[in-house]
């Protein structure tokens, strides 16, 4: 694979994720909702937050890096809670 | 002893030999879960039994961190051959009258251990379940059967049940008993009979190769067409019959043999 | 109240945490590491190169068995624009001998060794286990930690959190006065499998020898910096991306590596590289600026927990201030416990440390540095002035003669639009930090 060719499900797909039933990160879409500027967009490396065509935002958790970009580029008090995964889950690193 | 939960120490499929991705698998995680379910409906007590170098004391560690009560690992190398391990096991837990276990392997996955378990002992025998609730000394148990078909079993002791991966959930540890664990010794038996090494491949299975005859023909345009003609297709295999499970089974063995894919 | 369950605990397997949990269990304590991920190392990531000098006195020899990819003997700073490059290279064989200096790893290789050192001194490594907040008692000491096992309150006498950049114990403290975003850079990276040979023909090493490079100008809008590392048969590239510029300039961080690894100077160095692991971590970026209070009672924070992290321009540092402070945080936990003081006062033995070794002299001495590297003139508009200067000194305009290399550097410095009083000022700052 290389960069060329490779899709970002791929290039995620290289690192492993011990996936937790239960979500670590929460997004309030109410106070998401007027947010235009959506900073974690851009910002998450792994590509976590997807805008939807209606204005909205989805988000995944499983596939994360647990970096805390998101929370810290936030520019709307209480829009992301962010906590570590249970211990255990998440992402695993082999040749970082 | 009355409760075991058989517990193979595994290597992620992807990083062999090295520690830190090893542990055990889904699947016994589910059969340790579902041990530890019925040690606290029916006041018996659990435990966990491994055959490996002593590496594999991870996986009994955790299992006590869970609430087994005791643990053993069986010596022997991480390569034993099914037969083996279970002959070894079955020798040592004479006087079960529960049997939990992984439905297979991650590394090997041929799934053997508990059906030979079950042999030895003379026990029941519920393999490869996808669900079970455990009721007083009963369990039962749901099994997977072809055509999206299922069976349902109650399963009574003495038996050998071995569960998916998907089935339980393993509790969480607390954390003065994953302390505890840590420092338990952990009893090392031998095994009662000599252990072989498992020929097993690290390659997809592929039958193997066959003689084939040439293709009759006085020119090469025949011979081709035998080769090549769809006609031939008709000599292709396939049958589809019902029958009961042990006339299939031998159905099955004799048309690989007829077929050459077994050599006796 | 409830009597210790142990005397230390230590949140975090990382480098600063196993140090920690070392030496307090070699001065005879009863210590227990916690550790989130399945095994010390597996949730860390970074750049690419540790310095391991202050492991001279916890592991003698530590070369002969640490998880080392390549030593590095060479260290190169590059300058780029979308069509040139200024490269400052320097070699030593020197540093491919023991003692050595720089050493490229893996984390889940290098953190998961130093851990084992912990264990081996006696302290108990507990994985698969994240601490969820503390436990205080009423006077607001910290007296514990709460875990998310089930009965996972564990008492200690004192608690070192090494919990890591976004370290949730020293914010629940209240050690950090605020955070900002502005102080902290995402670092984010490609490791490309490339066979051994390659490689070691592509960056001109041999044997274990390998390169360090930092570049400069290669993140487009956003500013921060490029970094490219050597590993045995893989080489990490990867980029460090200013927080509020990365979030602003709609730009995607692997965008931005994709975009350098275009770089004609890039491009042939990373050509063919399959891709093995895609990573990001944060980065405390700031230095002092931002650092929190690091003693309190019952409590202390090292490593990326108190932005231990040194990241001023050509010395990019982490790992070694992590195991230095983590280090001198056992010792002054062991210090405390003896004593029988474990308030701030009783544990002042580690803010002492810090103060009278590298960890904070070096961050005195370069605290104008992380804002100067990061800043828009030395990221947007100094690669640019550099590199025409040096492309004019040597492209021959015959029958021109020559320009004085005065004239040239006034004339680029204009056309770049750099005022002459900050560059001289920037010039300065520079001198003053690195001087």
């Amino acid at each position: 694979m290389t960069d060329r060719t490779i899709s970002f499900q791929e290039r995620m797909d290289t690192a492993e994720f011990r996936v937790h039933p239960q979500a670590h990160i929460v997004v309030d879409g109410a106070v998401c909702a007027d947010c235009s500027t959506r900073e974690c967009v851009t910002a998450c490396p792994a590509n976590l937050f997807i805008p939807t065509s209606d204005g909205g935002l989805v988000f995944n958790y499983e596939q994360c890096f647990e970096c805390g970009t998101c929370y810290m580029v936030c520019n709307r008090e209480g829009a992301i809670s962010w906590n570590y995964p249970e211990g255990g889950y998440g992402v695993v690193f082999r040749r970082t | 002893m009355s409760i075991v939960v058989c517990l193979k120490w595994v290597s992620h499929p992807g990083e062999p030999h090295d520690s830190r991705f090893s542990g055990m698998s889904h699947a016994d995680q589910s059969a340790l879960e579902f041990a530890l379910q019925q040690a606290e409906s029916t006041g018996a007590t659990v435990t966990a039994i491994t055959v490996g170098p002593p590496g594999a004391e991870k996986v009994l560690r955790d299992a006590l961190a869970c609430g087994a009560h005791h643990a053993v690992r069986i010596e022997g190398p991480t390569t034993t051959s099914g037969t083996d391990v279970a002959t070894a096991i079955a020798d040592h837990i004479t006087d079960a009258r529960w049997v939990w276990c992984g439905d297979y392997s991650l590394d090997r996955g041929a799934g053997s251990v508990p059906a030979f378990i079950a042999a030895h002992l003379n026990a029941q025998q519920a393999l490869g379940i996808i669900h079970a609730s455990i009721e007083g000394d009963a369990v039962h148990a749901t099994r997977r059967l072809d055509g999206g078909r299922r069976e349902l079993l109650e399963v009574t002791a003495p038996a050998v049940v071995s569960v998916e991966g998907a089935t339980a959930r393993l509790r969480r540890a607390t954390l003065a008993a994953v302390r505890a664990a840590a420092s338990a010794t952990i009893p090392v038996v031998s095994a009662t009979t000599p252990m072989h090494r498992a020929e097993f491949m690290v390659r997809p299975y592929r039958p193997r190769a066959r003689v084939l005859p040439a293709p009759e023909g006085a020119t090469a345009l025949e011979r081709l067409r035998v080769l090549t003609d769809a006609a031939a297709a008709s000599a292709a295999r396939g049958d589809t019959v019902r029958l009961e499970p042990a006339d299939a089974a031998a159905r099955i063995v004799r048309a690989l043999r007829e077929w050459g894919y077994l050599a006796h | 109240m409830t009597a210790p369950d142990v005397d230390v605990v230590v949140v975090g397997g990382g480098p600063a945490g196993a140090c920690a949990a070392m030496v307090a269990a070699r001065a005879g304590l009863d210590v227990v590491l916690l550790e989130r991920g399945p095994f010390p190392g597996s949730k860390n990531m970074y750049g690419g190169v540790v310095y391991p000098r202050i492991l001279d006195t916890l592991i003698p020899e530590w070369w002969l068995e640490a998880p080392v990819q390549r030593w590095v003997t060479r260290r190169s700073t590059m300058l780029l624009t979308e069509t040139q490059a200024v490269t400052i290279d320097f070699r030593t064989e020197a540093w491919g001998a023991p003692p050595y200096n720089g050493a490229t790893a893996y984390r889940p290789d290098w953190d998961h060794w130093l851990a084992g050192h912990a264990q081996a001194a006696g302290a108990q490594l507990i994985t698969d286990t994240t601490v969820i907040g503390l436990i205080r008692d009423e006077h607001g000491a910290v007296v514990g930690v709460r875990t998310d096992r089930p009965d996972g309150d564990l008492r200690a006498r004192v608690v070192i959190a090494c919990d890591g950049v976004n370290s949730f114990l020293a914010k629940e403290a209240g050690l950090y006065e605020h955070t900002d975003a502005k102080h902290y850079t995402l670092g984010v990276k490609e490791t490309l499998a490339l066979p051994k040979e390659t490689i070691d023909e592509r960056f001109a090493v041999r044997d274990r020898h390998g390169v360090d490079i930092e570049i400069i100008g290669a993140t487009g809008s956003v500013n921060g910096g490029g970094f490219l590392y050597t590993n045995l048969d893989t080489i990490a590239v990867g980029v460090v991306l200013k927080l509020p510029k990365l979030a602003a300039q709609a730009q995607r961080p692997e965008a931005i590596i994709a975009k350098m690894k275009q770089h004609p100077a890039i491009a042939p160095l990373v050509q063919g590289g399959e891709l093995k692991e895609y990573s990001a971590h944060l980065i405390p970026e700031a230095g002092l600026t931002m650092m929190p209070k690091m003693v309190m009672d019952g409590m202390l924070v090292a490593g990326d927990a108190a932005a231990l992290c040194l990241a001023a321009g050509i010395w990019l540092e982490g790992v070694n201030f992590a195991m230095a402070s983590g280090m001198y945080a056992g010792e002054a936990a062991a210090e405390a416990v003896r004593g029988g003081d474990v308030t701030a006062n009783g544990l002042q033995g580690y803010q002492r440390r810090l103060s009278d070794t590298f960890v904070l002299k070096d961050h005195r001495k370069l605290h104008r540095a992380p804002e100067l590297v990061l800043s828009d003139r030395v990221q947007h508009l100094y690669p640019g002035m550099v590199a025409n200067v040096v492309e004019r000194m040597f492209r021959v305009d015959n029958p021109e003669p020559k320009p004085g290399l005065r004239r040239i550097v006034t004339q680029e410095r204009q056309r770049a639009g750099v005022r002459r009083r900050d560059l001289l000022r920037d010039g300065w700052t520079g001198f003053r930090s690195f001087g």
